[in-house]
């Protein structure tokens, strides 16, 4: 285990000198309680503690809209070229929840046929993550999926210990630049007041629904007609902002723009929800998902039971930003309550 | 910061138009020779169909891998990109990703009986099926061609479906929706046709293709003859927009949380008869 | 290729504009660039605004501002359609009928005396209806004003003989593609989540709230308007009042007025 000591009246100097080797990204204030991760220059311009962001990390990942293909019409045979847009850009500041985020796009991704635009950018993105050392607010449930304590996934991982914060390494890119700018080694004190976080932590962080995480993807399967749904569809919005703002949600739409030169252009991907009511429409006029009732329960499922089927492992991450972005008042918390208790 | 990716999935093959003919006031066929060889591809794939500057639309393959040299599209105009495809003429490039889709489970129906179903545009990728079949006779059991659409007007690949019937190693049926004056087969649904055709169930495949509204009916008369249900094969509609099992548009509302176009379209019945909708 | 036809000769192209302030008109000088870009690649024959010329000859393309408010306005929509090939509804007023609707709030009469008192009935005035609801629209450009990047798109589709589907989603979607923090929890009541985007969050984006001058989404969440309304505890009156800015005339397209 590699652990490594800043200062936090160094951090100032860590993120310059950070910044000089490549853009740093950091969740930044941006009024009435809500952050988003930006570029910056200065630790002064962070906030340290922070709500989940309005966007989760992954736009740095799978950006809301990018380019994929470029093409010219304008010879007797089109010719086209794939591209990515991609830059060197270290991450900092990103919580566990979104760590986990990152993890359920990287298996997706991955999967083959790949998707070499994400892999590319991913390649060039250097992870810190920062501990959560109390609930951001009621709207987490981190714990039921077991996302509040740090699992990997990052190359740096920092943890507020009062006047300093206590570092992991955790790949070699990071231990050589920790090593270049040359941060103390944690002592065994350091390490010990690690634990008492994670002790303190054990205790603050509780199972937010009370049921085994376990039964879940049992309880959707018998909750597949539950009247849950047809609660949540009642209120839902189709604003598409649950799926929006989802650390996993990861479904997309392609399109082609033209230039004004009517022989050069684009495909373009951007971020789509399964929320909106076009989603799963097809040419012929057939929705197959046209009630929101059958919109929002595909969401759930997709983060508590179609996810553990194909990657082993629950979509939903915990962060609450659902839930905090819901006009419409739809808890995530909530409907998981009713719809155990309803199926247990 | 821009790169080239040179192995990315989303690289467009360039598809020259070879021939094209209107086949009803509708629907469009095109044969489409690749420039960078074989299409490759197995009966109930489709493609995915790129207009430069206009967008992408999955289109069912509907010809047979035993034809080599190029591959069959038969397009509906129902939609911005396909109204454009009706447009076009040979030539004419169009990009092509693919094929993509699990295919009819040809290796498991050899050496038994076919069924085969075939509803308005359904015709379209089960004829990549038939005439595969077709050229491979000997290795199957009793076939027999069961068709519909609404109006005779709207019959795909007429002379090839003349040629089917003409055939005595097939057995062939066809019936409209509504008729006209010069029309002499059968008037009704499609599901009319289903119990007349002589069926030995355990060892028949009744493969069914057409609107998703035909499935219900068509399977439930399949189910009377006692075919089992895993020998009744599917192919489901879902707009497949990436074909690789990411973008989310065609996934399926069945437990088994199906992507139609990875893990269909072809289905067979017992597969996916708990979802939502067919 | 040949599905992207470069017509030979350059589309005549004209603008019209009815009951509206014209604003729409601006944003073409807004455009920048692409303006250069556009007066390329068509042939502007008429345009009040800017040019004094008239043409006698059929149109290829028209570009109308405004709503129809009288009897005069829709003989001449009528004419400018018999001789146009292609129809652009362009902006809130012609496109959604926009502020002039709230004529449609009084009754008719009650309305004209408000406006020219007592000798109305010498003004001619009809209820306030978009243009499709009086001839027919091949491709509408939402907004008040227009998004000027939507109307580059619209141009391309029309002078490639493609259709443009407008957004269905709530400007939700480009709101939060944009990050930009929730009017709500800045305590503000805001439109986007019924009007139909497009527009990239424009307003939202810059700090203001979404007037719903893009129309109601097809199929919007009216159920879902009682939650937020109670969840922000808003006033629904507001609400209603704040649609009827833009939307008045919707209850012409629900009556069939299509």
């Amino acid at each position: 285990m590699n652990y490594h000591i800043l200062k936090k009246d160094e951090l100032d100097g860590f993120i310059k000198k950070l910044s000089k080797k490549m853009k740093v990204v950091a969740p930044v204030a941006k009024g009435t309680g809500n952050f988003a991760f930006q570029e910056v220059k200065a630790a002064s311009e962070i906030a340290l503690q922070y709500i989940p962001t309005i966007l989760p990390p992954k736009k740095y990942f799978m950006p809301q809209r990018e380019k994929m293909l470029d093409f010219d019409v304008s010879g007797a045979k089109p010719v086209d070229k794939a591209v990515v847009e991609a830059e060197e850009i270290a991450v900092f500041g990103v919580h566990t929840c979104d760590l986990a985020g990152i993890q359920c796009l990287n298996m997706v991704f991955s999967e083959r046929p790949r998707d070499y635009n994400y892999l590319r950018r991913k390649d060039k993105i250097f992870l810190i993550g920062l501990e959560c050392n109390d609930y951001c607010d009621e709207n987490a449930s981190c714990a039921l999926v077991s996302s509040h304590i740090p699992s990997g996934g990052y190359d740096l991982f920092f943890t507020d210990l009062g006047d300093r914060f206590i570092i992991h390494v955790n790949t070699q890119k990071a231990e050589e630049l920790v090593e270049g700018m040359g941060l103390a080694r944690a002592s065994h004190a350091d390490t010990a007041a690690l634990e008492k976080v994670r002790e303190h932590k054990r205790s603050a962080f509780k199972n937010e629904v009370g049921v085994d995480p376990r039964k879940l993807p049992e309880i959707f399967a018998k909750g597949v007609k539950s009247k849950v749904w047809e609660d949540v569809g009642r209120r839902c919005v189709s604003c598409g902002n649950c799926t929006n703002v989802c650390p996993s949600c990861y479904c997309f739409d392609m399109a082609d723009t033209i230039n004004l030169d009517m022989k050069t252009g684009s495909r373009n991907r951007t971020w789509d929800s399964c929320q909106v009511e076009t989603f799963a429409a097809v040419a012929g006029g057939e929705n197959f998902r046209e009630e929101r009732s059958d919109r929002q329960r595909h969401r759930f499922y997709r983060k508590f039971k179609y996810s553990v089927d194909k990657f082993y492992r629950f979509f939903c991450t915990g962060c609450g930003r659902c839930t905090r972005t819901c006009m419409a008042d739809i808890s995530l918390k909530e409907t998981l309550t009713s719809l155990v208790k309803e199926n247990v | 910061m821009t790169e080239e990716i040179k192995n990315s999935n989303w690289k467009l093959r360039k598809g020259k138009i070879i021939a094209a003919k209107q086949m009803t006031a509708a629907e469009k066929w095109f044969d489409i020779q690749l420039e960078d060889g074989e299409l490759d591809h197995e009966p109930g794939q489709f493609v995915q169909v790129e207009l430069y500057g206009i967008g992408e639309a999955p289109i069912s393959i509907c010809s047979s891998p035993t034809k080599r040299g190029s591959f069959e599209l038969t397009v509906r105009a129902a939609g911005r990109l396909t109204d454009a495809m009706h447009k076009l003429d040979v030539g004419d490039y169009v990009g092509i990703r693919g094929p993509f889709g699990k295919p009819f489970p040809v290796k498991v129906m050899v050496g038994n009986d076919l069924l085969f179903v075939a509803g308005g545009l359904g015709l379209a990728p089960l004829r990549s099926l038939i005439n595969y079949v077709m050229d491979n006779r000997k290795d199957f059991g009793k076939v027999d061609i069961l068709l519909g659409c609404r109006t005779p007007k709207d019959m795909i690949f007429g002379s090839e479906v003349a040629k089917w019937q003409e055939r005595l190693d097939v057995g062939f049926h066809c019936t409209v929706d509504r008729t006209d004056p010069d029309w002499k087969g059968n008037v009704g649904l499609i599901t009319t046709l289903i119990p007349g055709v002589t069926i030995q169930p355990e060892r028949t495949f009744a493969v069914v293709v057409g609107p998703p509204i035909m499935y219900k009916f068509v399977i439930a008369e399949l189910l009377k003859k006692n075919i089992p249900e895993r020998h009744i094969v599917l192919s489901l509609e879902r707009h497949m927009k990436c074909g690789m099992g990411k973008c989310g548009h065609c996934q399926i509302d069945h437990p088994k949380n199906y992507y139609c176009c990875k893990d269909g379209p072809t289905f067979t019945y017992d597969e996916v008869k708990e979802a939502k909708k067919l | 290729m040949t599905n992207v036809p470069i017509t030979a000769t350059k589309p005549k192209v004209a603008f019209f504009d009815f009951a509206c302030c014209e604003g729409c008109q601006l944003q073409v000088a807004n455009l920048g660039e692409a303006l250069l870009d556009i007066l390329g690649a068509i042939d502007v024959v008429e345009f009040r605004e800017v040019m004094s010329e008239k043409w006698d000859k059929d149109y290829d393309v028209v570009i109308i501002e405004g709503s129809i408010t009288d009897h005069h306005a829709e003989e001449r929509i009528k004419k400018i359609r018999a001789r146009s090939k292609v129809l652009i509804a362009y902006g809130a007023c012609a496109c959604i009928g926009g502020v002039n609707g709230m004529k449609n709030s009084f009754e008719l009469d009650e309305i004209r005396q408000y406006v020219y008192g007592k000798d109305f009935k010498l003004f001619d005035s009809v209820k306030t209806r978009p243009i499709h609801q009086v001839v027919k629209v091949d491709y509408f450009v939402n907004g008040c004003p227009i998004y000027p990047p939507e109307l580059v798109e619209v141009i391309k589709c029309a002078l490639r003989g493609l259709p443009y589907t407008v957004p269905d989603n709530p400007v939700c979607v480009e709101c939060k593609l944009n990050e930009n923090v929730c009017m709500y929890d800045k305590g503000v009541s805001c439109l986007g989540p019924w009007t139909k985007g497009g527009c990239n969050s424009w307003c939202t984006s810059n700090g203001n709230i979404c007037y719903g001058c893009r129309g109601e989404v097809k199929n919007p969440a009216k159920n879902a308007a009682a939650e937020v309304i109670g969840k922000y505890k808003l006033n629904a009156d507001l609400i209603k009042n704040k649609f009827d800015m833009y939307n008045k005339c919707k209850e012409g397209d629900i009556n069939g007025g299509k």
